[in-house]
């Protein structure tokens, strides 16, 4: 354990670690375009040159082992001149397009220089042409005179995706990045290197001069696009709506996890969310005509009546659909109100087969929290699949079936979807978007989407999550724990009063589950935490 | 276009190497001899071949000067206009051949039957100005010598397989020795019998069957073997960091990427006295434990690459290279890995990045070579020059090579004198010889009686020294006190008449074009220098220009991956600092007033 000291604070670290991890745990931050935490040691940008005593030339803190007794600086007047001069260089061949590029606000050439740059500038001679705006796959652009060629992307198609798409080209100061003419970049990680690109070389087309980043809110959250639960950043508007005919979330952000995602998530995930603002279910609505089972909108008093009163006409046989997407809290709500209190049978249908997946982030279960269901025994050992259920209903043997989230027509097919929806019994849906289900029911109760509340989800390692409220619901509609909760105080069933908010009904849960158990909102923080192991877990594991 | 018919080949030298990927290099020279260029549908055989993306593949073939990403004439003719070639006239050269060809560089006869194309340094800086002609180097030939243009232009017309009408060259190459220029004499070479006639693989036998490796490495630390590569790093210490019982194989790579403009040395061991770095080789290979070798020879050298290759079939067949080396029990593999057009490639990191596949881009150091090198395994690379004194110390003990030199510095080396002396060739000479001895004496002073202006001691990186200052020794150290550097003893001579703007001009162009492109300070800073030089000469400089380029330098010089950054920096510091009123002038008039009397005369 070498002990060194840096900006004259000492700091041990473990035998192997650089300087630039070392000052990290000062958290003194040495400025760095190449270097990074994720990606193989390249020491090209010259950025992270720190002064060290006893060595005539500075030195790159990113590949400098730490040593016993060495003496860094970072900020002394040698190291200032090194970062300037390398700043210098850098933007000696720039195009200086800040006022229409979308990295402004978020640069590292323009952060840095404002830190560490401020020089008077020289360079008077003609720049470099190079290519501007390549579309180089479905989600990235490339602006090669932008590029300060410090190989993040390159290291990243090599290292991580192992794809290759990216290479530096001849050299000198005729390098330029770019794609094998006719190739694109279309591996499933591709827009990663937007992240990992310091500058504005690389920028997301979905994102192209859609809003100043400085406009952006962000909120920490988790992907639901796959069982991996990779953790996230949504960066939304709320106040600027017109800008972007509607759409809320403008982009989604991998969140460094060494646990999860490490720096990383797929495209997938990231654009998977255009769900979010289209087809929404943002109002409740009833069936007015058995006949031609006409909808109209209608209210939450009148749902929750409705619904409620059915629900605790006496001896009422009642069956749940419940869903994979929906938080533990949720779920939790969904188990003691309508299984435990009302007796319902709750199936959940398995993950679809052949759902992609890969070696790497991508799980083949499409939903982000089976394991959360597993863990609350939904479905338990005794519960008969959704489609027995659905057949229940047909036979009349159900008084009301409650679907969360499912298309009927996906798991039963048309016909059956029909014939149950034509039945006695009480068609419920609760789900955020529409879909064929959705004008069969005779009641519709709008669920608000992950991003729009707090809650968690168990990703495929056991491991429980937060989701993060970044948007307010969709138009009217609500948490699906809460409105279940109006349904237990019109179901006489004993609701705790501090289930209000997530926080409360998780810690219920972390006292009625023993997976949960000792685990709080607050000890879960942004990194998530690993669930006891349990033995539905393990059975789930086995089968 | 079809690869067929390679494969066989293609399976043979992938079986060459360690990791498929290091073929790169020769599958494409393979795809290239073989089809003129390297088309895509060649780079996509390439990397299917190899089993890396096709990008990788595009990466190499454009890093490298010598690989055609498109078809080009039948023949190439290839005009160097580096310094050495330049202060003997190549520009005029060029434009007469232009004339004769009716075409400019980077252009082919409308038939197809040659391209032209101007390049840096080709290292044959003892017979500029010269071209090369395809494989062959030809030269000295200046404009005026009408007769051998011609010929020239005559045979570039003509088809690649058609007698030569061009003479070879004949230029002064040392052969009195006391060390390395022993057996130079015959420009033919000497092969194994001639070799062994006269001592040869005596050394490696004794070394062979009665030293232990430590005493090898003893005694050529004893005879002050310094590497002659350019940094004169002692050669039996580097070869003591090895580290001692490794599980990994020990490689040995020899530095024959010559390169350094003004150089001229190491392809003189290699064409005429191959066996004697063969010999060295297996020495040095015995001592750090390596039992594969590789020589990595710069791609423009293609007559030394086949008579090293030569060597190298005679030594396999004589039971000096091979599974059991003379009947020793010791192993040792050497193949030759031809490089493809890329100064930096002779900087150790770069040579061994691009000996593995890639681009010749130097590696971060720590880790150092010797302790993972070549394919992450110790590895210690060795300029030829330097791995050719080995036998001779082996031979005739550590003592009697150090005395020939200096207190700190064994032995002799190959100079090479270019510019404006009278006799340009290559030299050996004790390493103490002076400045002033060799191009006075040895050289024949300057040319035509003229005064000296300056001279670059070591290759183009090293800082010019003015003519007061030549009365130095030319051992490592005494350079480097004087401030400049031995470098690779090539030593450029200018008279009182060469303009230094221009000079310096040829330095920054060769810098710019050379880069490999990693480091901001080097990429950015060497494109930088180079349009302001450029613009001064052009006759649109500022004054302030001058301060520029010094602070600029000074910005590039310790802050990058390799010393290359430094090298492009120090011509311009010195150049400037030594010449400054010359540079004033320059801007002043815009135009060139390179000697004192012309500057009076425009001042007047
Ligand atoms: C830019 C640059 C170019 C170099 N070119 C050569 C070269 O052409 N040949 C060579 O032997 N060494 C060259 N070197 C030096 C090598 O890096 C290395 O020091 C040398 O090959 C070691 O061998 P030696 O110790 O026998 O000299 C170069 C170094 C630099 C920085
Ligand atoms: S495109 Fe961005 S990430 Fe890639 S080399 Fe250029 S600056 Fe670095
Ligand atoms: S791997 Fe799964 S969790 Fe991660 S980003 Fe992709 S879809 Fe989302
Ligand atoms: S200093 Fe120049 S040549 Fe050396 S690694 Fe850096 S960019 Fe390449």
């Amino acid at each position: 354990m070498p002990e060194l000291s840096i900006d004259g604070r000492k700091v041990n670290v473990p035998e192997g670690t650089t300087v630039i991890e070392a000052a990290e745990q000062l958290g003194i931050f040495v400025p760095r375009y190449c270097y990074h935490p994720g990606l193989s040691t390249a020491g090209n940008c010259r950025m992270c040159m720190v002064d060290v005593e006893n060595s005539p030339k500075p030195q790159i803190a990113c590949n400098l082992p730490a040593t016993e007794g060495m003496v860094v600086e970072t900020e002394s007047e040698q190291a200032r001149k090194d970062r300037a001069a390398v700043l210098e260089f850098l933007l000696a061949n720039h195009p200086l397009d800040c006022p229409v590029c979308d990295q402004a606000g978020e640069c590292d050439l323009q952060n840095y220089y404002m830190s560490f740059g401020l020089y008077d500038p020289r360079f008077g001679e003609q720049k470099v042409k190079k290519q501007k705006a390549i579309e180089v796959g479905p989600h990235v652009m490339l602006d090669q005179e932008r590029c300060i060629l410090c190989s993040r992307c390159v290291r990243f198609t090599d290292e991580i995706t192992k794809t290759g798409e990216f290479g530096i080209f001849n050299r000198g100061d005729r390098a330029e990045v770019g794609l094998y003419p006719g190739e694109t970049l279309d591996n499933p990680y591709s827009a990663n290197v937007v992240d990992l690109c310091p500058v504005g070389a690389l920028t997301e087309r979905s994102f192209r001069f859609k809003a100043r980043v400085w406009y952006l809110s962000s909120t920490e959250s988790v992907c639901g696009g796959c069982s991996r639960g990779c953790n996230t950043e949504l960066h939304h508007v709320s106040n600027r709506p017109h800008l972007n005919d509607g759409e809320r979330l403008l982009r989604v952000k991998p969140r460094h996890n060494p646990d999860v995602n490490q720096w990383w998530m797929c495209d997938e995930g990231r654009y998977g969310h255009d769900w979010i603002d289209v087809d929404r279910l943002g109002e409740v609505r009833r069936r007015t005509d058995e006949a031609s089972r006409r909808q109209v909108e209608s209210t939450w008093e009148a749902a929750l009546d409705g619904v409620g009163t059915a629900l605790s006409a006496g001896g009422a046989r009642v069956g749940v659909i419940a869903s994979a997407e929906l938080t533990n809290e949720d779920l939790f709500c969904l188990r003691e109100v309508l299984g435990a209190h009302l007796g319902a049978r709750i199936a959940l249908p398995p993950a679809p087969a052949g759902g992609t997946s890969d070696d790497f982030l991508i799980r083949p279960d499409k939903t982000p929290n089976r394991k959360g269901a597993t863990l609350l025994g939904i479905p338990d050992a005794a519960t008969p699949s959704a489609e027995a259920l659905v057949d229940a209903a047909i036979a009349g043997e159900l008084d009301v079936l409650w679907v969360f989230g499912h298309d009927l027509v996906e798991l039963v097919g048309a016909e059956k979807t029909r014939a149950a929806a034509v039945g006695e019994c009480l068609l419920v849906y609760s789900g955020t978007n529409d879909h064929a289900t959705v004008s069969l029911a005779h009641w519709v109760l709008p669920s608000a989407a992950a991003v729009e509340q707090d809650g968690t989800f168990v990703n495929c390692d056991g491991r429980v999550q937060r989701v993060g409220r970044a948007l307010a619901p969709y138009g009217d509609s609500r948490e699906n724990r809460r409105f279940l909760l109006e349904i237990a105080a019109r179901t006489g069933t004993p609701a705790r009063e501090d289930w209000n908010g997530p926080a409360g009904v998780f810690a219920t849960m972390a006292e009625a589950v023993g997976s949960f158990a000792g685990m709080s909102y607050e000890s879960i923080g942004d990194q998530g935490a690993h669930s006891a192991p349990s033995e539905a877990l393990a059975e789930a594991e086995q089968s | 276009m079809t690869f067929a018919h390679l494969e066989a080949r293609a399976d043979e030298i992938i079986g060459l190497y360690e990791y498929p990927r290091a073929a790169m290099l020769p599958l494409m020279w393979l795809v290239q001899a073989d089809q003129g260029w390297i088309s895509p549908e060649a780079e996509g055989w390439v990397a299917a071949r190899l089993g890396v993306a096709i990008s990788r593949v595009r990466e190499v073939l454009s890093f490298y000067g010598m690989f055609r990403g498109e078809p080009m004439g039948r023949r190439e003719l290839k005009v160097c206009t580096s310094l050495s070639c330049r202060l003997r006239g190549s520009e005029a050269l060029l434009e007469t051949i232009e004339d004769s060809l009716g075409i400019k560089p980077g252009e082919t006869t409308p038939n197809g039957s040659v391209t032209l194309t101007k390049v840096e340094c080709l290292c044959a800086c003892e017979m500029s100005p010269m071209v090369q002609l395809d494989e062959r180097f030809i030269g000295p030939v200046t404009a005026d010598d009408t007769g051998t243009v011609a010929a020239i232009t005559q045979d570039a017309r003509s088809e690649p397989d058609s007698p030569a009408a061009s003479p070879e060259p004949a230029p002064f190459i040392d052969s009195s020795g006391p060390v390395l220029s022993t057996r130079f004499g015959d420009p033919e070479g000497v092969w194994f019998d001639g070799y062994t006639a006269q001592g040869g693989y005596e050394a490696a036998r004794k070394v062979l069957t009665s030293l232990k490796p430590e005493e090898v490495i003893e005694q050529v630390i004893a005879a002050n073997l310094r590497g002659l590569g350019g940094a004169g790093f002692p050669a039996g210490r580097k070869w003591s960091f090895v580290p001692k019982n490794t599980e990994k194989p020990v490689y040995l790579v020899v530095n024959a990427d010559e390169g350094e403009p003004g150089t001229s040395k190491d392809r003189h061991v290699m064409e005429r006295d191959p066996h004697a770095l063969l010999e060295g080789m297996l020495i040095a290979a015995f001592a750090i434990g390596a039992h594969k070798a590789y020589i990595y020879i710069r791609g423009e050298y293609f007559r030394p690459a086949q008579r090293l290759q030569r060597a190298i079939d005679e030594a396999y067949a004589q039971g000096w290279l091979g599974a059991d080396v003379a009947g020793t029990g010791f192993a040792l593999d050497v193949v030759v890995h031809r490089g493809a057009g890329a100064y930096i490639c002779g900087e150790e990191t770069a040579l061994l990045s691009s000996l593995e596949g890639g681009k010749g881009q130097p590696k971060l150091k720590p880790p150092f070579p010797a302790i993972s090198g070549l394919f992450g395994c110790p590895t210690i690379v060795n300029n030829v020059e330097t791995i050719a004194c080995v036998p001779f110390i082996l031979r005739h003990g550590p003592e009697r090579f150090a005395a020939i030199g200096t207190e700190k510095q064994g032995g002799t080396r190959l100079f090479c004198l270019s510019g404006h002396v009278e006799r340009p060739g290559v030299f050996e000479e004790p390493v103490g010889v002076t400045l002033r001895e060799l191009i006075e004496e040895r050289g024949g002073g300057v040319r035509g009686g003229k005064r000296l202006k300056g001279v670059i001691p070591g290759g183009i990186s090293a800082r010019i020294l003015t003519a007061e200052e030549i009365d130095i020794a030319m051992d490592f150290d005494s350079v480097g006190a004087a401030g400049s550097m031995a470098g690779s003893a090539g030593v450029i001579v200018m008279d009182e008449d060469t303009c230094m703007v221009s000079t310096l001009d040829s330095a920054a162009h060769f810098y710019a074009d050379e880069s490999c492109g990693q480091c901001s300070p080097c990429r950015e800073g060497t494109g930088w220098i180079h349009r302001i030089v450029k613009r001064i000469g052009a006759g649109n400089g500022k004054l302030s220009d001058l301060d520029d380029l010094l602070t600029i330098s000074h910005d590039m010089e310790g802050r990058t991956i390799c010393v290359f950054s430094e090298a492009a920096a120090w011509p311009v510091q010195s150049y400037i600092a030594k010449f400054r009123g010359e540079f004033e002038d320059f801007i002043r008039s815009g135009r060139s007033l390179p000697s004192a009397s012309a500057r009076e005369v425009a001042h007047a």
